[in-house]
């Protein structure tokens, strides 16, 4: 995807993704973020929580990731987003994006990402800009 | 309206480094953290690829020695709930690089809405390498209620 080739309103592919406990312990372990909180349903429950919980910054790395299959070779140079309702470990979850702004100057785009559960809520919300290649 | 004076605390702490913290950059952390983020591109997957570098979140696990300054004052109920971070990338991080970050208070603002009054205090953290050349920022809200 070049920055020639984007219009504003154009959607990102729409993403379903499996959280997997393995791929919760593999990102806590790596942060030194192993907290039972995010690797123990049980745990997890009697804190309140609906379960074992994904790491917000996480889901910050999932929507990168979802910008580099969209724009392969691109730059991500900001991303900002809120963490407004826990994803539990174990569920899917659906990304989305949507180009809101381009800049013509300096080749980015402003995407709006969102991380939305199996149940409808939308969990993280926020924008990334993204460099592309002319 | 939140019983305290932002503005005061904004005059006093906003923009005062109070940590400085080392962080050696490590390529198999940075093959995991993709990994575990479902990134397929091998300049974030492959340390053999040419241009192998830090996801763009990387550096937000990081954290300073302190939450907030030494003496800055208690605002709102508790320690807060995370409001979010924004990362600003602004060049490549390499497995072998040692950032150094630095951190300051970047904001103190409140927000009133149906919940009522939310004081949000915002932490920046930036990180430069041992070039001295700034590779991201990362601000961090956190968010405090109050009864007000």
């Amino acid at each position: 995807m070049r920055f020639s080739e984007v219009e504003l309103g154009d959607d990102l592919p729409e993403e379903t993704q499996d959280i997997t406990m393995e791929r919760v312990q593999l990102f806590v372990k790596t942060v030194g973020m192993n907290f039972p909180r995010f690797t123990d349903h049980e745990f997890a429950r009697k804190e309140g929580l609906p379960g074992a919980i994904v790491p917000g910054i996480m889901s910050q790395g999932l929507l990168a990731a979802m910008i580099h299959r969209w724009a392969p070779g691109s730059h991500v140079r900001k991303i900002d987003t809120v963490f407004r309702a826990p994803i539990v470990v174990g569920t899917s979850v659906k990304m989305t994006g949507a180009v809101t702004d381009l800049d013509d100057d300096a080749h980015t785009v402003e995407i709006d990402i969102t991380v939305v559960s199996e149940n409808g809520a939308t969990n993280v919300l926020g924008t990334a800009v993204v460099e592309l290649e002319p | 309206m939140a019983n305290v004076d932002l503005q005061a605390v904004r005059d006093e702490w906003v923009g005062k480094v109070y940590d400085t913290t080392e962080f050696p950059i490590d390529a198999q952390h940075l093959v995991d953290w993709a990994v575990a983020c479902g990134e397929t591109e091998s300049r974030f997957t492959e340390p053999d690829d040419a241009d192998f570098q830090a996801h763009p979140g990387y550096v937000s696990h990081f954290t300073a020695g302190r939450w907030t300054p030494k003496g800055f004052p208690e605002l709102g109920n508790g320690r807060g709930v995370d409001g979010g971070k924004a990362v600003e990338i602004f060049g490549p991080i390499r497995p072998g690089d040692v950032l150094t970050a630095s951190t300051e208070i970047a904001d103190v603002y409140d927000k009133t809405g149906r919940s009522g009054t939310m004081i949000f205090v915002v932490n920046r953290m930036t990180f430069r390498n041992q070039h001295g050349d700034k590779v991201a920022t990362v601000d961090w809200r956190q968010i405090r209620a109050t009864d007000g």
